[in-house]
């Protein structure tokens, strides 16, 4: 803190040289600003213009809050919603809880094999969506897939299930990967913060004869809070925009089973032609994703 | 802190840990694995009941079939638009982040805060806006129509103003009164106090353009113009059961990628870690 | 006089040669053809090869127009056309079916091909209805080149081993009935076989459903009138009561995870023991080593109502006249030249839409049953309004069946009301 008052002393100099400051910053800022505003802001504005028509391949109608009033009405739209919030609710605690504990186990290891389970964890983010789903799309498939052949040699089911294409299990098998491809991210920041804790506390409360727990609970856990508040909101920033998974594995099937909101927002748009429809879509995910992250701050702020 | 960790490594809850963690661990690293053997099984091999682990004799003709189609093009479009993207994102971002850490103007606190407050947004919010803009701009279907969007999202801003705010101003102060002009103090006080960050965003930017599946999805067409994910998506759509193929397409799509991941490990994770934690 | 009539011939012969000289004045232009894969591919070979060469040959004879070719697939390509053309690259020209085709033109993204539609053409067609597939009532979209009825296959081996074989007609033109279909599925389930899967993890395909379902109980996809898709009937109903049976007692598949694409690799690699969607081109893209035996679907009554495809080309606008005429004579080259005309029918295996063509598939006996489904074409919806909405509608429809969901009933009568919204 104490270089920003220094800084602000310095600007306070005179006036002159504050303009000639406020010049500097913004040509710095200027390509920045440029691509920000042209390929986010531009965009979003066009967005939330467009939902209010009824824009589609062929016509372009101002609807006013009609495509809003669809939505509501939308049983598919609903269940989307419903999935996506299936998705963040599950996938945020359990991102959370598996990250944590692996690196609580890992971050006190040796270099080399703290740097490879943090590697192999982060491993599935790294290969990217699609080679995953290759494989994984083989592990879940009925008739030659590893899963049943694994289940049926244990003994676990006697006849072959159809994982991605049962309703009762596509939006898990879709929730594993999509564990898989999220929780290298939260190793690294846990793994980071942890080996940031004060040691001596940490003794010091072992020495008082503190069990484990106890000493995870008020020596760690307070110093954890600001990494956890964070992997909190990218996760289900992250969740919240599954995409790239259903279109590869279930295209939003079986019977709506794993539609999300950012798959039917581009089903409406690319099979249907209905962009404005779509774009509306867009519009609510973007203030569900809103209140969301404004609810952990919240959450997190009040524990503090 | 050494005596202390020998000791919790011999006990039984920690000998229990770190056996789950092992098995948590292979299941991790079994899709890497599937798709390396597999891309070298016989099809006989592929479709098996009874999974085979490793091919009885290796094969190049899953290979061969992929290199029919353009996918050296496809391997080569994915690192020209990573790399480009790095680029821009890395000198764009350094200095967007450096003066929002270090100078006082009016407009600051509004900036930042759109500038965080965007980064919850869902890209694909905006596909079609951005997809008739590309249209508008005539680079629909160039691999710039995914490299531009990506230089906007603020991320690396983000990033680079968490590592600037260490700069001490001491320093640049000290370069201020020997003369140095505004250039000069970021080149050479603020780039080398920040190079970490650098390292840290190139990579996380170079592994997120090569993986943003939508993005490409949406902007790419021409089989020429494609990424090799969406080329081994393609490939998907059109041969879903020749797992061969898929699997020599995700090797040569995954193999680069994790290569580079290992050798910046550190790199990287020390720069995401301490971006992230002071946030 | 010698002088004058000289004078006048040499006259003519000018003229003639300036006439040539117009018509073939080079035209320089670079389209795009986007392709999906409806052409066969000789051995295997990759998607797109036999195009490339079809491209070379037409651009030997125009040099000033190159032509740059991209294939795309049933699953992925609608979306990645979608895309195109708004992001303003659409192709120049697309190969497809009218169902698509017909919906860019009502929406202005085409080039009416009115004048390719010659009365001589009309009249070597001769099909009114065929006609009219190409066409939304006012404009020709599509120019068409080839047409075949849909159709189901099943595994003549698999069949006999299950002693299934039975139930099968294989006489005359082998229309059956959907009581020996139901006994057929059963005895391939006793003998551990696996039948069909009705696939509806996506709309690839989705005419092979459709086709199963209204053919059990003669139930009817569309009105005539084409402004109700009514599928909704008692027929339809007791059709889709069936299959809901067959799936839940395990003689059928619920494939929701599938489309049609899928199911047809399944039925090549012996998975399946029947395809719901086998048609000229899945036969010559999927080579098996056990007997194909083609089949149409069954009716209660035997009298089946086939779908039929119809291939043809579309020209997009995309603002250069130039680019557009290119494109119409690319078009006129790949279906009426001496050069390719022929081999482009037979290379979609289906029959010619000229009947000037004849019978190219002499002595072929599976394309005699073929020309005798041709007996039982169904009317054809593809154009309707809301014809995509009514796709999504269809797998969505069978999949809240298939797993339950909804029953039957509330299923068909969610269907509906999507459906029908557009009217």
């Amino acid at each position: 803190m104490s270089t920003l008052s220094r800084d602000d002393r310095l600007f306070a100099r005179s006036r002159a040289l504050q303009r000639q400051q406020t010049k500097v910053s913004y040509l710095f800022l200027l390509p920045a600003l440029l691509f920000f505003f042209a390929f986010v802001i531009f965009p979003m504005g066009m967005g939330i213009y467009t939902s209010f028509f009824n824009y589609t391949m062929g016509s372009f109608d101002f609807i006013g809050f009609g495509n809003y009033a669809e939505l509501m009405r939308d049983a598919t739209f609903g269940r989307s919603v419903v999935n996506t919030l299936i998705i963040v609710v599950a996938s945020v605690p359990l991102v959370g809880v598996f990250s944590l504990w692996v690196a609580t186990l890992i971050y006190k290891m040796p270099v080399f094999s703290r740097s490879f389970y943090r590697g192999v964890f982060y491993l599935p983010v790294v290969m990217g969506s699609v080679p995953v789903v290759v494989v994984w799309k083989w592990v879940f498939n009925k008739y030659y897939g590893i899963l049943n052949w694994l289940l049926k040699g244990l003994g676990v089911i006697n006849t072959s299930i159809n994982w991605l294409g049962d309703a009762r299990y596509a939006i898990w098998c879709v929730l594993a990967i999509l564990f898989t491809t999220s929780i290298g991210q939260p190793i690294v920041l846990y793994v980071a913060s942890l080996g940031n804790v004060d040691h001596s506390q940490i003794e010091a409360s072992e020495v008082d004869g503190a069990s484990k727990w106890q000493t995870f609970l008020h020596v760690k856990w307070p110093s954890l809070l600001p990494t956890t508040l964070y992997v909190l909101v990218i996760t289900t920033i992250n969740s919240f925009q599954c995409f790239a998974l259903i279109q590869l594995l279930t295209r939003g099937g079986p019977n709506g089973s794993t539609s999300t909101v950012m798959y039917y927002l581009y089903d409406t748009a690319f099979k249907l032609y209905r962009y404005g429809y779509a774009n509306a879509m867009g519009v609510i995910l973007a203030i569900l994703i809103a209140l969301f992250s404004a609810l952990q701050f919240r959450i997190m702020r009040t524990d503090d | 802190m050494t005596s202390l960790a020998k000791r919790e490594s011999r006990s039984p809850y920690a000998v229990i840990m770190g056996a789950l963690l092992f098995v948590v661990a292979l299941t991790f690293i079994f899709p890497f694995y599937w798709i390396i053997t597999g891309s070298v099984k016989s099809t006989e091999e592929l479709n098996a009941v009874v999974p085979v682990w490793l091919p009885a004799q290796v094969t190049g003709e899953h290979y061969e079939r992929l290199f029919v189609e353009p996918a050296l093009r496809w391997l080569l479009n994915s690192v020209l638009m990573s790399v480009l993207s790095m680029a821009l994102v890395c000198a764009v971002a350094s200095m967007a982040g450096y003066v929002l850490a270090k100078k006082r103007f009016p407009g600051r606190t509004a900036i930042f805060s759109l500038l965080v407050g965007a980064m919850a947004l869902p890209k694909q919010v905006i596909l079609i806006p951005l997809v008739r803009m590309m249209n508008t701009m005539g680079l629909y279907d160039t691999l710039w129509s995914v490299i531009l969007p990506s230089v906007g999202w603020p991320f690396g801003i983000f990033l680079m103003k968490q590592f600037a705010e260490g700069i001490p101003g001491e320093m640049m102060e000290a370069a201020r009164i020997d003369g140095a002009g505004e250039v000069r103090t970021f080149t050479s006080i603020v780039m080398p106090m920040i190079k970490p960050a650098f390292g840290a965003l190139a990579i996380f930017t170079f592994i997120s353009v090569w993986n943003d599946y939508t993005m490409q999805l949406v902007m790419l067409a021409s089989r020429a113009n494609l990424s090799i994910s969406l080329g081994i998506a393609t490939l998907q759509a059109e041969y879903s059961t020749n797992y061969g193929l898929l699997m020599a397409g995700a090797t040569l799509g995954s193999v680069p990628i994790v290569l580079i991941f290992i050798f910046f490990q550190n790199t990287f994770t020390q720069g995401i870690a301490l971006g992230a934690v002071k946030g | 006089m010698k002088k004058l009539v000289s004078l006048i011939l040499a006259a003519i012969m000018l003229l003639s040669v300036s006439g040539i000289a117009a018509a073939e004045a080079p035209l320089s232009a670079e389209i795009t053809w986007w392709a999906f894969p409806t052409f066969g591919q000789k051995d295997g070979a990759p998607a797109g090869t036999y195009e490339q060469t079809l491209v070379e040959k037409f651009q030997q004879k125009y040099p000033g127009i190159t032509v740059k070719l991209e294939t795309i697939d049933f699953q992925s390509g609608p979306e990645k056309l979608t895309a195109a053309i708004e992001g303003g690259k659409a192709p120049d020209v697309l190969f497809d079916a009218p169902g698509r085709i017909v919906e860019y033109g009502k929406n202005g993204r085409l080039v009416a091909l009115d004048d390719m539609f010659t009365d001589e053409f009309k009249a070597d067609v001769g099909n009114e209805a065929l006609l009219n597939a190409c066409s939304d009532g006012t404009t020709y979209w599509m120019y068409p080149i080839s047409s075949s009825p849909f159709f189901m296959a099943i595994n003549k081996e698999a069949f006999e081993k299950a002693d299934a074989l039975q139930y099968v007609n294989l006489e005359g033109d082998r229309t059956w009935t959907t009581e020996n279909f139901v006994k057929a599925l059963e005895a391939l389930h006793a003998a551990g076989l696996l039948g069909g899967s009705v696939y509806c993890g996506g709309q690839g395909g989705d005419q092979g459903t459709r086709a199963l379902v209204s053919n059990l109980y003669g139930a009817k996809i569309a009105n005539e009138e084409k402004n109700q898709y009514t599928i909704a009937s008692e027929q339809g109903k007791q059709a889709l009561t069936l299959i809901k049976e067959l799936v839940d007692k395990g003689l059928l598949e619920a494939g929701t995870d599938i489309v049609a694409g899928d199911e047809i690799k399944l039925f090549a690699q012996e998975v399946l023991t029947m395809s719901f969607c086998w048609g000229t081109s899945a036969a010559k893209n999927n080579p098996t080593s056990f007997t194909q035996v083609f089949l149409p679907f069954p009716s209660d009554d035997g009298v089946p109502e086939l779908e039929y495809l119809v291939n043809g080309f579309c020209v997009f606008d995309n603002g250069d006249e130039n680019r557009a005429k290119a494109a119409k004579l690319f078009i006129d080259f790949l279906c009426n030249s001496e050069e390719v005309g022929k081999d482009n029918v037979l290379a979609t295996g289906a029959f010619p839409v000229r009947q000037s063509y004849g019978n190219l598939y002499e002595g072929n006996a599976d394309y005699e049953l073929l020309a005798a489904f041709t007996a039982y074409y169904a009317p054809y919806y593809n154009t309707m309004d809301g014809f995509a909405n009514m796709r999504v509608q269809w797998w969505t429809m069978l999949q809240a069946v298939l797993t339950g969901a909804k029953d039957v009933d509330t299923a068909l009568a969610d269907y509906t009301a999507e459906s029908n919204k557009v009217f």
